[in-house]
């Protein structure tokens, strides 16, 4: 008995046999992998994404792979120590947990179209943080950082740190330019007190 | 003649150093110190051997401050080191009493900013107090 399924296959294969050449294979399917490297200069006074800012197709794995020093990459979301929502709703939240040794690294594949947040848990408060851009900007990391105040249900939303806001390059560049990379010479100085 | 004479005269130096030298200074000289002292990469996330800095100790009480005593890859102590998070420096806090490296003899100092780890999870400084020369810290990798 030939199921649709197995007739459809065994026609194809003849069809194939008889118009396609020998030498001919189908595609596989390209893999949409990019890396961002999670640095640190020695001193562990530095720290940085690179890039810092990239524009992916949805359907794209983004890898984080650390270089130097002990990181995390974490999403921009309230399950994810009340940080504010920076990701598109409906997203799902990612947090790698600390990566310790040089090569460690943590994949996630994006399909929900918008900007995204993330940061470096311990790494936060002194600007360590990054912005993807997948398909089309929109979503709450398009808004301003306030953009929750006042709203219900966000009272223990954490703000973004001054250094970090700083940090973050802008979507309009990411989406003219694809790919923003972090540079040692690019960072803030020592951040200074969080405004009061 | 003359050996055993420089043999005997290092007898009694050593004797003399052991006499001097507390015997808490003693268990800190070598790694690990014992006197409520963890290995801090069995407390947070972070590798045994710090690049720069070493293998590290900490009294989890005395956090995030410390001191951390810091051993070299022979578990000789090398330094002791003090985190003081940024904010508790703009807000002026007062850090007073902190302990030393008992019986140690200072070499230098460094202060070095850092961005964060494990365990001091913010900016912070790292006072150094180093038990050895410089050229030996810088060795320590």
């Amino acid at each position: 008995m030939i199921t649709r399924r197995g007739f459809i296959r065994s026609g194809g294969a003849v069809v194939a046999g008889m118009v396609l050449p020998s030498w001919w294979r189908a595609p596989a399917p390209a893999v949409k992998l990019v890396e961002i490297a999670m640095r640190s200069d020695t001193a562990g006074s530095k720290v940085w994404f690179d890039p810092i800012g990239l524009l992916v197709e949805p359907g794209t794995t983004v890898r984080w792979v650390v270089k130097q020093n002990v990181h995390t990459t974490t999403a921009y979301h309230p399950d994810n120590g009340h940080h504010s929502l920076r990701i598109p709703e409906g997203a799902a939240p990612w947090d790698s947990g600390y990566l310790v040794n040089p090569g460690d690294h943590f994949d996630v594949t994006l399909t929900v179209p918008g900007v995204y947040d993330f940061f470096c848990m311990p790494h936060e408060a002194a600007g360590m943080v990054g912005r993807l851009v997948v398909g089309k900007p929109g979503g709450p990391g398009a808004l301003p950082f306030d953009y929750f105040t006042g709203r219900a249900g966000t009272g223990q939303w954490l703000p973004v740190p001054a250094a970090a806001q700083q940090n973050f390059p802008a979507v309009e560049r990411i989406v003219h330019e694809r790919t923003i990379r972090g540079r040692l010479d690019a960072l803030p100085a020592t951040p200074g007190p969080e405004p009061r | 003649m003359k050996r055993i004479a420089l043999g005997a005269l290092g007898a009694v130096f050593g004797l003399g150093l052991l006499l001097v030298t507390p015997q808490s200074a003693l268990a800190q000289r070598k790694a690990p110190p014992g006197d409520g002292y963890k290995k801090v990469s069995t407390l947070v996330p972070l590798p045994d051997f710090l690049p720069g800095l070493g293998t590290l100790y900490a009294d989890p009480a005395t956090l995030p401050a410390g001191p951390f005593l810091a051993y070299d890859r022979q578990g000789n102590l090398v330094s002791s080191i003090y985190m003081i998070p940024l904010k508790d420096m703009n807000s002026q806090k007062a850090f007073s009493g902190l302990k030393s490296g008992k019986g140690e003899q200072v070499d230098h100092v460094d202060v070095v900013y850092n961005a964060g780890h494990p365990g001091v999870a913010e900016p912070h400084y790292h006072f150094i107090l180093w038990y050895i020369s410089a050229a030996k810290a810088a060795a320590l990798k």
